[in-house]
């Protein structure tokens, strides 16, 4: 069999990308390979880690485990979309005052996946932001801190929000 | 001021060293001192870089032109390489170098045996690499290198490796090592006890699975290369980059900014560096080799198990008599080399005792090499030692805790000398049964078949003094910044925020009026490996050194500008203080800074020797409170206290999360990971992370860190210890001990596997024992 | 752990994947794809290597829709995990199956995974996934598990596979009653759960009786006035990891005693395990520790353990106790 490309059109970040994939490319390749956007991590390739966590159309999912071509059309959001204006996300700034990473290697799919949580559900419990990243290994055991940073994230996010409601208004 | 002293040593074999004696006198930071940044918490300075992936690792380099490369593993765990072609590997379009025994220059690596070696001793051996336009097509050739193998007979465990008959792994059978240490008279220590502990324990093979996998990305420039590693050790890797390829070490550059976890893993140089720089030579192009997960479980280091038979014995006061213990660990395939795997140490050291003989033996075994883990072989040893004190206490009815204060001492008893800190280890008593609520009646559910107990363990660690060499570079610019340099590396511990926050300590600036470098072999100077939790207390004197000298130029400086004699002088907050006048008439350094460019104040600090009269270790407990639902086997952790001493705390906030993270990979240790190698193939069937299971978030309690905090003014002049390793060497036997309380089952071997509790509880159901 | 090239395409219709997949050389030789949270790990560990694949997700004849239907629950075969989990008319009607979906995977796997793959995924016996290692489910000549680490396999195999069925789902539906759906190039046609899944012989190396050239369309649950369900799991992590083993039971009272029993175990065969012998233990008693312990005991009768799974004949049994007892307090 060939090696035949496929043109698949992302939206990545906000921004149209077409490729020339194969088939067998996934998204995490693409992302980090094609794109350059490397944020988002390659760690077990096997969807059993959650380090390439992005969301698509909204919802996080493992992008080793996603073909490139059978992304066409949809949006991407990895972890170099977040943030507005050159602030920091809400989670991004959590993450860094609650101390919740070490090595920083499974961060941006961890900060992924509570984006995923608080877009559909602002307020949520601690249990909902405990399973919300029970699909994120972290080795370096910072857990407790990422769902420290979870709780402030929460709060950043509302005061976030109200500042651009402000903006909006005005 | 600094001093250098060299001094000529001729082996017996004629070679001559140099021993080189230097360091700066520093006043130790005592109890006393007003310190305004070390001891407050502080957030990383590379936080920003790692939640905007924006961090570079290793992984995340992309050069122009830049391959990707992989590795074909042997599928056998002994067999001779008969033959191998990459005829078609390299015709394949889009694959530019191949390498592999047919054409690998002859370079050395471990013991005997070579970077592409005829003899294959584990499943996971390299036997070819490729590099190609895009993993795919990497992959697509790796499937198209011909090799054939004559399978060997192998061993893949302590037992089938030193049965008779046994095939022999390396030259000389399987036996690598054989350390033997004894005091007093263990049998009449013995004979003394009025109850003894008789078992044989065991630990499992656990794999580090850092993350970011193992990997470089090198760059050739004329005879100059460049390696991206991940790595605990950049001129490690420049080292032996340069001696594997015959460079000198000039020629070789190793940056390192940011790594994606190590865990010990990544404090040697391993094969698929000099691979990469070897395919990257021949392609002409730079080369990306990252290993992939079953690489990293299978080739890159491991945590020996261990076979323990641990007899202990005490007397009807709880004064232990005896410890004797038997050590087998399986190093696997080969000796990696790196800190050493000294099960035997905490056996000699953690308790008073006139009587002590221990025996480890590192057993080869054909499977992938075990290399460092977080506190190798202290871990390994708290899980049998802590057990049996444990039952000790159970036997003479004693509160375990009053056991082991029973047995305290404050002195190296292996090196016969005190600690450096001689009350560390009570203190972490203390503090961790404080805080815990150590004696006080748990609270047990309502319904009978949920059953809660406590346990505590204790330790020391052989790591965390630090050592010379390492050196650190400051230099204040004319705007009144401080650079800090050094050839040290930020392994994800925070190292970075700590040594900044000890350079704007000593120089009287604030944190953000100095800008951090580390991790590059070309602009910085030598640091050692990050390992033996050392990074904190080898580097941090070294930088208060050069800081110190800086500072004292700058204030000499500072008179000439203000005209006042610089005894009156001071620095604090960034700015030049006069005695006696008001703070608001303080002076901005880069008054005085700018005022001498482009002169600049640049100094060296070098980290001195450590005292030859005192032992220096670090000390923890913990303690754990656990449920076990004996219906299903069930172990749920409800909480861990942790107490470690590791002298002064420079940045609260990351040696929180270095204890929290201790803990975590220590009740992944204590209950679910382990590597499980197929007896029939010696294939690993968990190479990956889906059946090695590492703690999920779900799986973690909270865990408190009580922080403990005296300074090691015997130490070193900064008082701090390192905090890397040892959060995880008590966990699981605390965690062990918990269960024995809760339901009264006894486990020897780890990990506390769902199937292992299941068992246990179901066997005494059996013997009509309540369920 | 990449993959070998494949082709892929997206038909118009369900007619066309069909009529794709009966033209096929082999079974493997042409796949469905939809959410591929299984199937793309078994192409990257080199199990399979399909030269086609066909997205399911955007044709006509296929849905994720969930509705009630002539009495019966029945959600489409592209509904995910995530819409099982959270969905309001599973939660009403089936909260067991919402449970199941809950305490499956993770939440990015489950906002991608299909009910249709799900339920069709392949075991996760690691000699099986392990490419190196002939096994018989992969066409070898015997199953190494047997005389292997075999602490994670099957106490009731009626085949020459001891590996377990990984689906939770599946575990329930059979203790629902439930119906698969499916077409191929002769028609539709429906087929109970307990006839859908079926242990794997020497004519048949897979876990059920999907035709080549079928595919899976819905899933219907049968709405028993009354009847209540539990789904219990064992793991060996609290999070992310498939059953040691599982239980799924449901009856309804009638004047106070079982009726419409079912007990069901994952994690013990290479199909969800339904255990006649506990229903009729059950059937026509009231609920009480005593007749619990008995149908559990009667569940077990027949396990034969391996060598390293024996800790599982008590971690069912016991796990067969506590679903009942939660169905008793529903």
């Amino acid at each position: 069999m060939g090696r035949h490309r496929h043109t698949v059109t992302l939206t990545i970040n906000g921004e149209t990308h077409d490729l020339a994939v194969e088939p067998r490319r996934t998204l995490l390749d693409a992302l980090r390979d094609d794109v350059s956007l490397t944020g988002t991590k390659k760690v077990c390739d096997m969807g059993n880690c959650g380090a390439c966590t992005v969301l698509v159309e909204g919802q996080a999912m493992y992008s080793c485990l996603l073909l490139a071509v059978d992304c066409q059309g949809l949006s991407v959001t990895t972890i170099e979309g977040l943030g507005h204006d050159g602030q920091l996300d809400p989670i991004q700034r959590a993450f860094i005052e609650a101390d919740a990473f070490q090595c920083g290697f499974c961060t941006p799919g961890q900060v992924m996946s509570l984006r995923g949580l608080l877009d559909a559900t602002p307020s949520p419990s601690d249990e909902q932001i405990e399973r919300a990243v029970t699909g994120n290994l972290c080795r370096c055991g910072a857990y407790l801190h990422i769902i420290d940073a979870g709780r402030r994230a929460v709060v950043l996010d509302r005061e976030a929000k109200e500042v651009r409601d402000v903006h909006v208004a005005g | 001021m600094s001093t250098w002293q060299v001094e000529r040593q001729e082996g017996e074999d004629g070679e001559v060293t140099l021993s080189v004696a230097e360091g700066t006198p520093l006043s130790p930071w005592d109890a006393g001192a007003a310190l305004r940044i070390v001891g407050t918490p502080r957030t990383r300075l590379e936080g920003v870089e790692k939640v905007t992936g924006s961090a570079q690792y290793a992984y995340d380099v992309r050069l122009a032109g830049q391959l990707y490369a992989g590795i074909l593993r042997s599928p056998h765990p002994h067999a001779r390489l008969t033959r191998v072609d990459t005829t078609a590997a390299a015709a394949l379009p889009g694959v530019h170098a191949v390498i592999s025994l047919a054409d690998a220059p002859d370079i050395d690596w471990y013991d005997d045996s070579k970077l592409f070696d005829p003899t294959l001793r584990f499943a996971g051996d390299e036997v070819a690499a490729v590099a190609a336009e895009d993993e795919d097509i990497v992959a697509d050739a790796l499937r198209l290198v011909v090799a054939e193998y004559e399978p060997l007979p192998f061993a893949i465990d302590i037992v089938a490796a030193l049965a008779p008959g046994a095939t022999p792994i390396h030259e000389g059978g399987n036996v690598e090592s054989e350390k033997t240490y004894e005091r007093g008279d263990v049998e009449a220590g013995l004979r003394a006890a009025d109850v003894t502990f008789d078992r044989v324990l065991t630990t499992q093979t656990a794999i580090h699975h850092s993350l970011e996998p193992h990997g470089c990305t090198v760059a050739w420039e004329g005879e100059g290369v460049t390696v991206w590693e991940s790595t605990q050790s950049i001129f490690d890797v420049r080292q032996q980059v340069a001696e594997k390829l015959g460079l000198g070490e000039s020629q070789v550059r190793v940056i390192k900014q940011h790594m994606g976890g190590g865990f010990g893993s990544k404090q040697i140089v391993w094969k698929q560096t000099v691979i990469a720089a070897l395919l990257a030579k021949r392609s002409g192009r730079p080369v990306q080799l990252m290993l992939d997960r079953e690489g990293e479980s299978l080739a890159v280091g491991n945590r020996n198990p261990t076979r323990q038979r641990l007899r202990l014995g005490a007397t009807a006061d709880g004064t232990l008599t005896a410890i004797d213990v038997t050590i087998h660990q399986a190093i696997g395939a080969h000796s990696a080399g790196g800190e050493g795997s000294n099960t035997a140490g905490l056996y000699q050291t953690l308790y008073a005792c006139p009587n002590v003989r221990t025996s480890q033996t590192g057993v080869y075994t054909n499977t992938g090499p075990a290399v460092a883990f977080r506190a190798p072989g202290y871990v390994e040893a708290a899980f049998a030692l802590e057990t049996g004190m444990d039952d000790l206490a159970r036997q003479l009815g004693m509160d375990p805790l009053a056991l082991r204060l029973t047995n305290y001492t404050g002195d190296d008893q292996s090196k016969e000398m005190p600690f450096s800190q001689p009350d560390g280890l009570r203190a972490c008593y203390e503090k961790a049964t404080v805080a815990f609520g150590w004696g006080e009646t748990i609270e047990q559910p309502a319904e009978s078949h949920r059953r809660r107990g406590v346990g505590i363990a204790a330790h020391h660690w052989v790591g965390g003094a630090g050592d010379p060499p390492g050196y650190a570079w400051v230099k204040l610019n004319p705007d009144g910044r401080a650079d800090i340099i050094t050839g040290t590396q930020d392994i994800g511990t925070g190292t970075r925020t700590g040594l900044a926050m000890v350079a704007a300590e000593e120089l009287g600036f604030t944190l953000d009026q100095v800008t951090f470098h580390l991790g590059d072999t070309a602009l910085g100077p030598y640091a050692p490996v990050s390992s033996g939790s050392a990074t904190m207390a080898t580097i941090g004197p070294a930088i208060r050194a050069a800081a110190a000298e800086a500072k004292a130029e700058l204030l000499a400086a500072a008179a000439a500008f203000l005209e006042e004699p610089v005894e009156r002088l001071s620095v604090r907050d960034g700015l030049i203080r006069v005695a006696g006048e008001p703070e608001d008439r303080a002076t901005p350094v880069a008054a005085v800074t700018g005022s001498m460019s482009p002169h600049m104040i640049q100094t060296q600090g070098a980290r001195g020797g450590n005292p030859e009269d005192v032992s220096i270790q670090t000390f923890g407990v913990q303690c754990a409170e656990v449920e076990v639902d004996t219906r299903t086997g069930e172990v749920t952790i409800l909480r861990v206290v942790a107490a470690h001493d590791c002298g002064r705390i420079i940045n609260p906030t990351t040696v929180d999360s270095q204890v929290i993270g201790g803990v975590t990979q220590g009740i992944g240790f204590a209950l679910t990971e382990e590597r499980v190698v197929d007896a029939a193939t010696g294939i690993v069937l968990n190479a990956n992370l889906e059946e090695y299971k590492v703690p999920t978030v779900s799986d973690i309690p909270g865990i408190q860190n009580v922080h403990v905090g005296i300074p090691d003014l015997k130490a070193n002049p900064t008082g701090s210890k390192g905090i890397g390793e040892p959060p995880l060497i008590p966990t699981a036997p605390a965690i062990a001990n918990a269960v024995f309380d809760a339901v009264g089952v006894r486990f020897y071997d780890l990990p506390l596997s769902r199937s292992r509790v299941v068992d246990a509880l179901a066997a005494r159901e059996r013997q009509g024992m309540p369920a | 752990m990449t993959m070998r090239t494949f082709a892929y395409a997206q038909p118009e219709s369900l007619a066309d994947v069909i009529a794709a997949l009966g033209a096929a050389p082999s079974r493997d030789a042409v796949r469905p794809l939809a959410g591929g949270t299984d199937l793309l790990t078994l192409m990257k560990g080199d199990i399979v290597a399909p030269d086609r694949l066909l997205d399911l997700k955007r044709l006509t004849g296929l849905d994720d829709t969930v509705e009630i239907r002539d009495n019966e629950l029945v959600l489409g075969a592209l509904t995910t995990l995530t819409a099982i989990e959270t969905g309001s008319l599973v939660g009403e009607h089936c909260p067991a199956l919402a449970k199941a979906a809950s305490l499956a995977a993770t939440p990015q796997l489950r906002n991608r995974a299909t009910l249709g793959g799900n339920l069709l995924q392949r075991p996760r016996c690691w000699y099986f996934r392990e490419h190196l290692i002939p096994c018989w489910l992969k066409g070898g000549d015997a199953c190494p598990a047997r005389e292997g680490e075999n602490g994670l396999h099957a106490l009731f195999a009626d085949s020459p596979c001891v590996a377990v069925h990984p689906s939770d789902l599946a575990t329930v539906l059979l203790a629902m009653d439930a119906t698969v759906t499916v077409r191929g190039d002769a028609g539709e046609r429906a087929i109970a759960a307990g006839d859908f899944f079926v242990q794997p012989d020497e004519g048949r190396r897979r876990e059920n009786t999907l035709g080549g050239d079928e595919v899976v369309l819905s899933v219907a649950i049968p709405l028993i006035p009354g009847r209540t369900s539990a789904y219990h799991k064992a793991m060996d992590r609290k999070a992310w990891a498939f059953a040691l083993v599982s239980a799924a039971c449901s009856f309804r009272l009638d004047g106070g005693v079982m009726r419409d029993v079912r007990v069901v175990l994952g994690g013990v065969a290479p199909i969800p395990w339904r255990s006649t012998a506990a229903e009729a233990a059950l059937d026509g008693e009231r609920p009480g520790a005593d007749v619990f312990a008995r149908a559990a005991a009667a569940a077990l009768a027949g396990a034969e353990p391996l060598r390293h799974n024996g800790y599982k004949v008590h971690l069912a049994r016991n796990l067969v106790i506590e679903a009942l007892e939660e169905v008793t307090r529903a």
